[in-house]
């Protein structure tokens, strides 16, 4: 068997051009997804039913349906249900962003939940406003004890960008699939992609731990 | 809009087919992933230092790449260096394994650890052998509280199997973009897969939250 790694080096730019969109497809999912998922968790613990069984619904919906199947409906129901054409790239981040809000909305849910009902208890005592407690007093404690879940999250986003790739999304996946397609370098391909997933992500994950450790809660 | 469900409905047999593919490569997985999940674990805690280290490498790699990677590479590439082809079906059941295996050793070695050293210091004290005490004494209380991270791997199981559709598993997944292509309603096609995976995830993440809801106090030490 003759291998030929110089296909990897060759189409070493195409590889990069892929990696700085996986990257931006986490990074912008991210930043929706945090907010997202603090609505979402806000108003779960409303008062108003209405807003709280829709977030219930949402949340239970995406969680439990596989990321690839969210991100085809995505492709086919978005131009459709919206009649504005989306580009695969904005497609893509819609579907991840769903996605994510929902595992977020759970999140922040539990951390919120996490926080002693003294905490709140005290905050009306000094005379604050629901919302002032929730905002000045609960959020801030919240956010850092769902650090490390976050985290964890932002890892498997990571990963999970490479789904997009199914509709030519021209992420890292999706790039280096189609460089084998091109030149049958398939192992020499494939490979170069999944070190370069492993140097990306590697780092990530140890970061996770250590995020893990630092923030742990002691009871 | 109107929703034409007919191209689902003409296709049922085919895509009921698919459910069932879809459901025997979970099973198999997450059977295959619990065994040997549980094994890395162990050993990842109780081996010796050499083997722990390349366990911690595994696990740790298998959480930095993308489950679509290991798919791909394994159908694809892995023929060439070993020169034997596997099925679709079977490529993705170790693909897949190999990938959540990764994960139930982090589960297995998160519920060993948070057992309190005390309990197996109590152990020896009581003249209880390594072996006894990890069996005895700190298996059962840990097993309780992996309870709820392992059902979740079974919905996450689940939920990956569909990214068998890339390397042609015909499982469900694929049999909608199947019937999709080929009916010119996907639309349709993929709000019914969007009701079937939703009809078999859901009571399975619920039924995990009632089992464990009952069997929570186990746990307690």
């Amino acid at each position: 068997m003759n291998y030929d790694w110089s296909v990897v080096w060759r189409n070493a730019d195409v590889l990069w051009e892929g990696t700085k969109v996986t990257v931006f497809l986490a990074v912008t999912t991210m930043a929706i997804a945090i907010p997202g998922g603090i609505a979402l968790a806000l108003m779960r613990l409303s008062r108003i039913r209405t807003l709280s069984i829709a977030s219930a619904v949402f949340v239970e919906l995406f969680r439990n349906l596989p990321l690839i199947l969210v991100i085809y409906s995505a492709y086919y129901i978005l131009p459709v249900a919206t009649g504005v054409r989306f580009s695969p790239i904005a497609t893509a981040i819609v579907a991840l962003g769903l996605n994510v809000s929902a595992y977020n909305g759970e999140t922040f849910r539990a951390g919120i939940a996490s926080i002693r009902q003294g905490q709140s208890e005290a905050g009306y005592a000094l005379g604050m406003s629901r919302f002032r407690v929730m905002i000045d007093v609960i959020l801030p404690q919240a956010v850092r004890r769902v650090l490390p879940v976050l985290a964890s999250s932002w890892v498997s986003l990571f990963k999970d960008t490479s789904l997009v790739s199914v509709i030519s999304v021209g992420d890292l996946a999706f790039e280096s699939m189609r460089v084998r397609s091109q030149t049958f370098r398939v192992l020499e391909m494939l490979t170069a992609m999944a070190v370069i997933y492993w140097m990306l992500g590697y780092p990530q994950a140890k970061l996770v731990d250590w995020i893990n450790n630092r923030y742990r809660v002691s009871e | 809009m109107s929703l034409d469900f007919s191209a689902v409905f003409t296709s049922w047999q085919f895509l009921l087919a698919g459910v069932g593919d879809t459901l025997a490569l979970s099973a198999l997985t997450i059977a295959l992933s619990l065994v040997l999940g549980g094994a890395i674990g162990l050993a990842r805690c109780y081996g010796p230092s050499g083997l722990r280290w390349a366990l911690i490498f595994y696990i740790d790699s298998m959480r930095s790449i993308p489950v679509l990677v290991v798919l791909v590479w394994t159908y694809f590439a892995l023929p060439i260096v070993t020169g034997v082809t596997l099925p679709p079906f079977w490529a993705a059941a170790s693909a897949l394994t190999v990938h959540i295996s990764a994960y139930v050793a982090e589960i297995v070695r998160a519920g060993i650890i948070s057992v309190r050293p005390g309990q197996s210091r109590a152990a020896f004290a009581l003249g209880m052998s390594r072996t006894q005490a990890i069996r005895e004494i700190i298996l059962p209380q840990a097993l309780v509280r992996m309870l709820p991270a392992l059902g979740s791997i079974l919905s996450i199981t689940i939920k990956d199997t569909a990214i068998a559709a890339v390397i042609a598993v015909p499982e469900y997944m694929n049999r909608s973009q199947t019937v999709a292509g080929q009916s010119f309603h996907p639309i349709e096609v993929f709000l019914a897969a969007t009701v079937v995976y939703f009809t078999i995830i859901f009571p399975v993440t619920r039924v995990v939250d009632i089992v464990y809801a009952r069997l929570a106090y186990l746990g307690r030490s």
